[in-house]
């Protein structure tokens, strides 16, 4: 009782300051959102600056997946699943780098609020913006779910709770926050939640390696699980970038190729993500973001799955049926301290509860700004800014509750749908931020062409269960989006003039 | 801050995004190199730290790389200036054109 107690102390008082942040920053936006409700709600008056742009971009990014179910693969397979993870090393500078000041500078030259606004206004379609605001809805509730069901199980692990008590009790403290505060509070308390994954990531990082006897004695054990794979055939060879299992390459090359696109290269069109380019407040703080977020990024995604492997040192088996995802909550709730461990499972706690916050506030952005108030601009009738604060935060409590209530038992379909819901949103957006931004030719025929065609083919071969080879399918979305695109392109009219001057100055003369 | 023109700014904008994608390359041939590279010239015998030589190389190595490569990006190639159009903000509430019509 005591134990859980103080195991419990640090988590409570996280989730209090998260809640406070919350309501302090809706007491203290009451002025801006009075002027524009969904600006300074949906994007947070563009005034972000370096660190909390790239601490929301990395929390963001860093899921459950990164804390849990990563380390505990790295666990079985070694130094090869930390190869395949450090892949995500590019992600931060390259949607800064790569997109993040054109966007900034259209979107603040269109007014836009959130990457369907940009979508909207490059293409100059409403269907195109209305199929891309109804796949992010979709895809990102799913999201939402499966974040909730993996935040769930940690917390419930962790405090001894039944698995509905810890999701209410998490699910109230996230949608809390991110409904009252906005997207200010999203990106301050990703802020929070990336210090504390990197201060739980110490923590575990101490606990592993005094608890294994130092690193030499901890790769000794690593050195002689290796060999007795190769020998016996049974288990991996933990110290090979495959980490072959029998003789066969538990992770194949082709796999390492679709990583870089599925976390790496392709990432810059997550919609999530990519939104933050039109919050950050000046040159300087992007510049600033791609350096932080290049240093935390790396460091998390190398250090944790690194710990998962290192961990293996101290825990040599897993119970009988186990599985892999068990790894970090068995290391924290018994080779720790608890206090020490309180401290720590905040860290994959602050890993999902940033990325549903963020998930959150962009979907439900989605809805209202997307839809609902481009729907009462087009019929031109007045918007009432009290009114627009009412329906934001309405939709979005709304939404969380959904996401809350489908998490207690996630229905198939929603599981099946989560499988593939990162990969549909790259091959969803990918080329139409790309080229939008970079290539006037492209127009709303190829746009339309790429998104219902690479989105067609990936969830088709997902249906079908069709491989090609071991790549993985975001390698089909993202070559038939882009062959759907140039065929459909062909067929369109190139863009007015007027849009042309907004998005690429440089092709007119003066 | 350097006063351009919007025009410029987009003339600066694309040199930006293609170097970002030069150093993406930089990192990702790096990346292999340093990782299947030297597993297949040494194997996982010869060490760093302790670890297989390989992961060190190309799992610290690329984030470093990326840090070196990134502070070269902005102090190099990167410019700032204002996000803002000032042309149209000087001559009055142009900004968000109606494009949207």
């Amino acid at each position: 009782m005591s134990n859980s107690f103080m195991m419990l102390a640090p988590v409570v008082i996280f989730f209090v300051i998260l809640m406070g942040m919350g309501f302090y920053i809706q007491k203290k936006s009451s002025d801006a959102r009075a002027e524009n409700y969904s600006k300074d709600y949906y994007i947070g008056g563009r005034s972000l600056g370096g660190f909390v742009l790239a601490m929301t971009l990395v929390a963001t990014y860093s899921s459950v997946s990164s804390f849990l179910s990563g380390p505990g693969v790295a666990w079985q397979k070694g130094f090869g699943w930390v190869y395949y993870a450090s892949t995500q090393v590019v992600a931060a500078f390259l949607v800064l780098g790569v997109l993040g000041k054109k966007m900034a500078v259209v979107g603040r030259k269109t007014d836009s609020v959130t990457a369907v606004d940009v979508i909207r206004n490059r293409y100059q379609s409403d269907l195109i913006a209305t199929i891309s605001a109804v796949v992010i809805i979709v895809f990102f509730t799913t999201q939402m779910i499966g974040q909730f069901v993996g935040g769930a199980q940690i917390f419930s692990a962790a405090t001894g709770l039944s698995y509905t008590a810890g999701l209410i009790i998490f699910a109230i403290v996230v949608v809390l926050y991110t409904t009252v505060g906005g997207f200010t509070a999203v990106a301050i308390t990703d802020t929070a939640c990336a210090i504390m994954m990197l201060i739980g990531m110490f923590c575990l990082a101490y606990a592993i390696i005094s608890k294994g006897g130092g690193l030499a004695n901890i790769m000794a054990t690593i050195n002689e699980a290796s060999a007795t794979a190769q020998a016996t055939g049974e288990g991996f060879n933990m110290v090979a970038p495959t980490a072959p299992s029998g003789g066969v390459a538990s992770i194949p090359v082709q796999l390492f190729i679709t990583q870089w696109m599925l976390c790496g290269v392709c990432t810059i069109g997550l919609p999530q993500t990519n939104v933050r380019c039109l919050a950050y407040k000046d040159t300087k703080s992007v510049h600033r973001a791609m350096m932080y977020g290049t240093i935390v990024v790396g460091a998390m995604m190398v250090g944790m799955h690194l710990l998962g492997v290192l961990s293996r040192g101290v825990l040599l088996t897993l119970p009988e049926g186990a599985s892999t995802d068990t790894v970090v909550p068995t290391l924290i709730s018994q080779y720790m301290h608890p206090v020490l461990a309180g401290l720590t499972i905040i860290g994959p706690l602050a890993a999902t509860m940033s990325t549903i916050s963020s998930l959150l506030i962009a979907g439900s952005s989605a809805i209202v700004k997307d839809i609902y108030l481009h729907h009462k601009e087009a019929k031109k009738e007045p918007v009432n800014q009290s009114f627009v604060g009412k329906i934001s935060i309405g939709m979005t409590a709304i939404m969380g509750i959904v996401a809350v209530l489908l998490s207690i038992n996630p229905p198939d379909i929603i599981v099946w749908i989560n499988m593939f819901a990162f990969g549909g949103l790259q091959t969803a957006f990918f080329w139409i931020f790309l080229l939008g931004l970079f290539w006037k030719k492209a127009n709303k025929t190829g746009a339309m062409w790429c998104i219902i065609g690479g989105l067609g083919a990936y969830i088709l071969v997902y249906v079908t269960g069709i491989k090609i080879g071991a790549f993985h399918n975001i390698l089909v979305g993202i070559v038939v989006g882009f062959v759907c695109f140039v065929i459909g392109n062909n067929m369109g009219k190139p863009i007015e003039e007027k849009v042309g001057k907004i998005f690429f100055p440089e092709k007119y003369p003066d | 801050m350097n006063k351009m023109s919007y025009k410029e700014k987009f003339v600066q904008m694309n040199k930006e995004a293609k170097a970002t994608w030069i150093v993406a390359a930089v990192i990702i041939i790096f990346w292999w190199v340093a990782g299947f590279g030297v597993y297949s010239a040494f194997g996982a015998g010869f060490t760093m730290f302790g670890m297989p030589a390989w992961f060190v190389l190309s799992c610290f190595g690329s984030w470093i790389l990326s840090i070196v490569l990134v502070a070269y990006l902005i102090k190099g190639v990167f410019k700032d200036f204002d996000l803002d159009d000032d042309v149209s903000a000087a001559k009055g509430s142009e900004k968000g054109e109606d494009v949207n019509e």
